[in-house]
């Protein structure tokens, strides 16, 4: 009976592990393999060079720059997501007058393909003829057109753009643990004198520590690996050079130089830095949250 | 039998009569697969008309053609042909043309050439496609690009033609106006998009209207020569007129800056560009009185005018299902009543490879050809004085002895050097130092190196 039963757990496993193989752990373990390859990506032209490709890319300037813009992209758009969506949901968290609308409209940025958000703000941000220069030079905030796309501003756009079309996701996970804040809580430190600030931090952040870190976790990763909205802003036009992250990066060497093997290496470092960040990230926080 | 029954028997035999209809039509259709990269709905359209009246005339065949945007076309191809299943018929850059025929990829379109006969092709087109006595390509139309000028602005301040870059310098300043007085330029005297394709094409222009080369006989890259200083110094001066953000700008933007008014020259323009003028500017603009074009100047080492030619070719792939029924479809495409309907969905950027239709009175007669006469005669002037080439070509040769022109044009390595010195103010000479190493590189890696 006891065998029989376990013959049939494995039965009944053996699609899952299958497809976990097949669709997980085979495509990063070809990843891995080849990235010990000089590959052509389409051409079955392939030539083993052990460790070549990773001194190469030690050595690569290109390689530092793009981890340098992929770094500051991925903590300015955290940081900025989790202070935009936080402020969001403690609002949101509040009784007014159509707030079941205004909770709905915030999510829209979220749905909206990002194809459509990214042509949407490069209208808006056009410097010749876009609105936002428009409406900033008649408040008064600037004298002159600002070019959006352009060398100076285009990691700026790139960081605004991403806030707003992912700071929904904070919201949604932060309102949801903020309605499950006990009120007792909170009218018992009213009752020792709290005020409104006190209540948040003493409070409130206490409350949303699991959820952020969660929320600061899967941001992050989803952040350091994001490639649509940073290639579809620019498209290899000239200003993609100044927001050339590391994914844009190994799809530019993959896709357009042509080098598989240099792409996979690209992608296997960029797994590498998640796995330490993400451990490292663990070790610091959970011991200290109870996680 | 119950009434539940005879309802699932009915709703059984149907599906099954479906099914064996279907599977007889499939079966007995030849499908072939045909993408173009002409995107614009009145193309599509044309393309659509030739297919239709070409399946009536083989109902066996069924073309299923597909319009894609430049920048998907080149990773579809590669994707396609790594997994097997080509295409029949695609265009393609003239550079991936090269690219494909050296790995031995395409097959050769000579019965379509037979067909259309080869005296009937204009000489310039013939050596896009033809590698040794076989045509691995046939264009489908050609159009160069254009320096397009205001002229109303232009006459009022006595400019001319510019026959030189120093001359090209001085018709920018002249035409970087503060129209109000305010302090502020409120037209820039020139517009080009800051795109990776539009400035390498734009580097490829330059060098031959420089008289330099950018890969020597042995594919060594050329980028540190007195040529291309030259042009990073021109440039440097040149982007001084420019419209702030310019790197920024697509193609399509920089029409936008000559239409709203905001630019008073485009560099990179082409003849599609009479389209957006007539359909964006203000109607009483819309004529060659406001927009015309010049030839363009040579640089200090140069004594000729140089620009690009956007022709791309039909290329048919080795293991499609279907070459003999695409090569009847290729037939059939040129013949000059179908081949006239596309030409016309954009007459002033489609110059047509066969003369028996550049010469025919239904061409001559179409309206925007008669009203935008002067662009299509300096690309006329171009071609027959073989001023251009494809992208990065500088000389047809390199056409066969350089394949990898389509990876220097991917790597943005030429885009890059550009941006340092225009917006980084990296001297010419260091970013020259820069590229040149990252294209020995990628030529090496690609096994092309015989320095």
């Amino acid at each position: 009976m006891k065998a029989s039963s376990q013959k049939m757990g494995i039965i009944l496993i053996t699609p899952s592990v299958f497809l976990i193989c097949a669709l997980l752990v085979y495509p990063v373990l070809y990843g891995v393999w080849l990235s010990f390859f000089k590959k052509h990506s389409f051409f079955p032209d392939q030539r083993f060079v052990g460790l070549a490709n990773y001194l190469y890319l030690l050595k690569d300037s290109e390689f530092w720059m793009s981890l340098w813009y992929g770094t500051y992209y991925s903590v300015s758009t955290i940081v900025l997501q989790i202070v935009v969506g936080l402020i969001a949901a403690l609002i949101l968290n509040e009784a007014f007058r159509g707030r079941n609308i205004v909770r709905g409209v915030v999510l829209f940025p979220y749905m909206i393909p990002t194809v459509v958000a990214i042509i949407l703000w490069k209208w808006l941000l056009n410097n010749q003829f876009g609105l936002v220069n428009y409406l900033l030079l008649a408040v008064g905030i600037i004298d002159d057109p600002l070019s959006w796309m352009g060398k100076d501003h285009i990691m700026t756009s790139l960081i605004i753009i991403s806030v707003w079309e992912f700071f929904p996701f904070v919201v949604l996970s932060v309102l949801a643990r903020l309605q499950t804040i006990p009120p007792v809580l909170y009218e018992a430190a009213k009752v020792d004198g709290a005020g409104a600030w006190s209540r948040f931090i003493h409070v409130t952040l206490p409350q949303l520590r699991n959820v952020l870190f969660v929320v600061i976790l899967l941001r992050s990763i989803w952040m350091f690996t994001k490639f649509d909205t940073v290639w579809l802003l620019t498209q290899g036009g000239g200003a993609e050079k100044y927001i050339r992250t590391l994914p844009v990066f190994a799809y530019m060497r993959t896709f357009m130089y042509y080098q598989a093997g240099l792409g996979s290496t690209l992608a296997v470092i960029m797994f590498g830095i998640l796995i330490a960040s993400t451990t490292i990230y663990f070790k610091m926080f959970r011991r200290e949250e109870g996680i | 039998m119950n009434r539940k029954k005879r309802y699932k028997l009915i709703i059984g035999s149907m599906c099954l009569f479906v099914l064996i209809l279907g599977g007889t039509s499939l079966a007995e259709r030849k499908v072939i697969n045909v993408w173009h990269t002409e995107t614009n709905p009145l193309s599509r359209k044309a393309v659509a008309n030739i297919v239709d009246r070409f399946e009536k005339l083989h109902p066996d065949i069924k073309v299923e053609a597909e319009a894609l945007a430049w920048g998907d076309l080149e990773g579809k191809i590669m994707a396609a042909l790594a997994a097997g299943s080509p295409p029949e018929l695609s265009h393609g850059q003239p550079i991936t043309c090269a690219a494909l025929q050296a790995k031995g990829l395409l097959l050769p379109l000579d019965d379509v050439v037979k067909h259309i006969g080869e005296d009937n092709i204009w000489d310039q087109i013939k050596k896009v496609g033809k590698y040794g006595d076989h045509y691995f390509g046939l264009v489908h139309a050609a159009g160069t690009s254009l320096l397009i000028y205001r002229k109303d602005l232009a006459e009022k301040r006595g400019l001319k033609n510019p026959k030189t870059w120093k001359d090209l310098l001085h018709n920018a300043k002249e035409l970087t106006i503060d129209t109000n007085k305010d302090g502020k330029t409120d037209i820039y005297g020139l517009t080009i998009p800051g795109d990776n394709l539009f400035i390498n094409i734009l580097l490829g222009e330059l060098t031959k209207a420089n008289g330099g080369i950018l890969f020597d006989d042995k594919n060594r890259p050329q980028f540190t020569s007195k040529c291309m200083i030259e042009i990073l110094e021109f440039l440097e001066e040149l982007t001084k007129y420019l419209p702030p953000g310019w790197e920024g700008h697509g193609y399509r933007e920089t029409f936008a800056n000559m239409y709203g008014a905001k630019a008073a020259m485009m560099y990179q323009g082409y003849g599609r560009g009479a389209s957006l003028i007539e359909q964006y500017a203000p109607k009483h603009m819309t004529n060659t009185d406001y927009f015309d074009v010049w030839i363009k100047p040579h640089g200090p080492s140069g004594t000729k005018p140089a620009a690009q030619v956007d022709e791309e070719p039909w290329m048919m792939f080795k293991g499609c299902k279907h070459p003999k029924e695409a090569i009847e479809f290729l037939k059939f495409f040129y013949q000059d009543d179908n081949y006239l309907e596309y030409i016309q969905t954009v007459p002033i950027h489609f110059f047509p490879v066969t003369k028996s239709l550049r010469r025919s009175t239904a061409y001559q007669e179409t309206p925007m050809i008669k009203k935008w006469k002067g662009w299509l005669d300096v690309q006329e002037h171009y071609l027959d004085n073989d001023l251009v080439k494809p992208t990065l070509v500088i000389d047809w040769k390199d056409m066969t002895t350089k394949p990898y022109l389509m990876e220097i044009l991917g790597s943005g390595i030429l885009k890059d050097m550009v941006m340092e010195v225009t917006k980084e103010n990296v001297p010419p000479r260091k970013a020259t130092d820069k590229a040149q190493k990252r294209a020995e590189e990628l030529i090496k890696d690609k096994g092309y190196a015989k320095w």
